[in-house]
């Protein structure tokens, strides 16, 4: 019920009169799912190089994504937007993709880093387009949600490639699977 | 949740027919509408009748339209909601729809309009019923926040909303089976479908219902079970004021409160039990 929401917005269900509900019900949907699968994937690593020399860094990136998710959640029901069914696939997939790239060691971990905040930035990017092209002032808040965000994945891509991403074995070919693999997640998490 | 009518395929032929055949006058037929593809005889001859619902407000546009013009649309839901006043003698038929017309003042041919097995009627009833279950929730918690009632533990508001929401079925209840079934014809299922699913979405939602999980799923999926289980037994119920529907109702909501609470159980044990297993590996590893 409205009253108590901690959101920015004055209640809990924003005015849904005069919004593109398809649009901003996929955008959302998508990004509640991609926060949640990259929650899942830090958790992997972590389970894996939790005590290594990049334990620490690995976990500052995971708040943060942890507080993304969090912001999408309330989005999500504020708008009114239903979840992805896939949801507890993406819970495995994502803790399954995490661990497996870590134990490739510390910098196959990185590249997985890099190669999962190189598809969600350019995916952000495109849906600021989206919304631009729309009406910039009526969605204006959700515009400066996902440009925050979008901001922070570019950091932890940088991150990423700071932390020698780029030696993992099989880089190239790692970061070409991994970013296939976030298009069909993107993909399928918009439309189920 | 507007109800899908039926494109006006025999439109043309139908609204030449709509004009009454008596002495009251007509009004210039409209010169440019967007909505429709044929010249449109307001029905509507008499300044004083109250329209139904809100009119669309078509200022500006030359000023040829009278004030009483209403859509096709509009006036297709003008029909059905007077044609259910003869559902209970008619059924969910084209004669029951022919009926409200006529109460309306209109050609009986106007029944011509719509699907020839009573779909249209049903689903609009349906949605008319969605919406006015909506109003009352949205009313009901208005009053909660402004303090003047007592927010329902989750089990009590389920059990109410839909009480409230098959009640407005008791007076078709006789012909309610027929319309079960036209309901369930294939080229009905996604509009009868969609309708169901924003019905329930729309009772969770005033439950207070936030979860951004697999739990959205399994709630409503949950519920949609409960809603049309208790259906099925109102129509086979022949208690005084359906008394036995709605203790198997509650009897419904409780199951499905028991079965939320098992599974979080089940949880915590396993989450218990795998807690030991690691104790038992570390004390055996040290």
């Amino acid at each position: 019920p409205a009253g108590g929401a901690s959101l920015r917005l004055c209640s809990t269900r924003v005015t849904l009169e005069g919004i593109n509900k398809p649009v901003i019900d996929r955008i959302i949907r998508v990004d509640h799912a991609g926060e949640y699968g990259a929650n899942r994937i830090y958790a992997g690593q972590m389970a894996i190089l939790g005590r290594s020399s990049v334990g620490p860094i690995i976990q500052q990136m995971w708040n943060q994504e942890k507080d993304h998710l969090k912001k999408f959640n309330e989005l999500m029901v504020a708008y009114r937007v239903r979840p992805t069914v896939l949801l507890p696939f993406w819970n495995v997939a994502g803790f399954v993709l995490g661990a497996g790239s870590a134990l490739l060691g510390k910098k196959g971990a990185m590249a997985c880093t890099v190669a999962v905040e190189e598809s969600i930035s350019d995916h952000y990017n495109s849906q600021i387009r989206t919304l631009m092209e729309e009406d910039p002032e009526k969605y204006k808040e959700l515009l400066q949600i996902i440009k925050q965000f979008r901001d922070d994945e570019r950091e932890h891509h940088d991150i990423g490639l700071e932390h020698d991403a780029e030696a993992a074995p099989a880089y190239s070919v790692l970061k070409t699977a991994i970013q296939l693999g976030c298009k069909a997640a993107i993909f399928l998490s918009e439309r189920i | 949740v507007k109800c899908q009518l039926y494109p006006p395929q025999r439109a043309l032929q139908a609204s030449a027919v709509l004009r009454r055949v008596s002495d009251e006058q007509k009004k210039e037929p409209l010169a440019s509408s967007s909505q429709q593809q044929f010249d449109s005889h307001p029905t509507d001859h008499q300044p004083e009748k109250e329209p139904q619902g809100p009119r669309p407000s078509y200022t500006g546009q030359g000023g040829q339209e009278s004030e009483d013009y209403e859509s096709e649309e509009q006036l297709q839901h003008r029909i059905l909601t007077a044609a259910l006043e003869f559902v209970p003698e008619h059924g969910w038929t084209a004669e029951a729809i022919a009926e409200g017309a006529k109460a309306l003042g209109l050609s009986v041919a106007a029944a011509g309009m719509f699907h020839s097995d009573g779909s249209e009627l049903i689903l609009h009833f349906v949605s008319q019923c969605n919406t006015k279950l909506s109003e009352l929730l949205e009313q009901e918690q208005k009053l909660v926040q402004l303090g003047k009632a007592e927010k329902k533990p989750t089990d009590q508001f389920l059990r109410d909303a839909v009480e409230a929401r098959l009640r407005m079925l008791i007076p078709y209840i006789e012909k309610w089976p027929q319309a079960v079934s036209i309901l369930l014809l294939p080229h009905n299922i996604p509009s009868s479908l969609n309708l169901l699913t924003s019905m329930i979405d729309d009772i969770w939602q005033y439950a207070g219902d936030q979860s951004t999980d697999f739990n959205w799923y399994t709630r409503r999926a949950v519920l949609t079970g409960i809603y049309n289980t208790t259906e099925l037994v109102m129509m086979q119920d022949s208690s005084p004021d359906f008394e036995e529907t709605w203790r198997f109702l509650e009897n419904r909501v409780a199951d499905a409160m028991n079965m939320g609470n098992t599974a979080n159980q089940v949880q915590s044990t396993g989450e218990a039990v795998v807690q030991g297993l690691m104790g038992a590996a570390v004390t055996v590893s040290n």
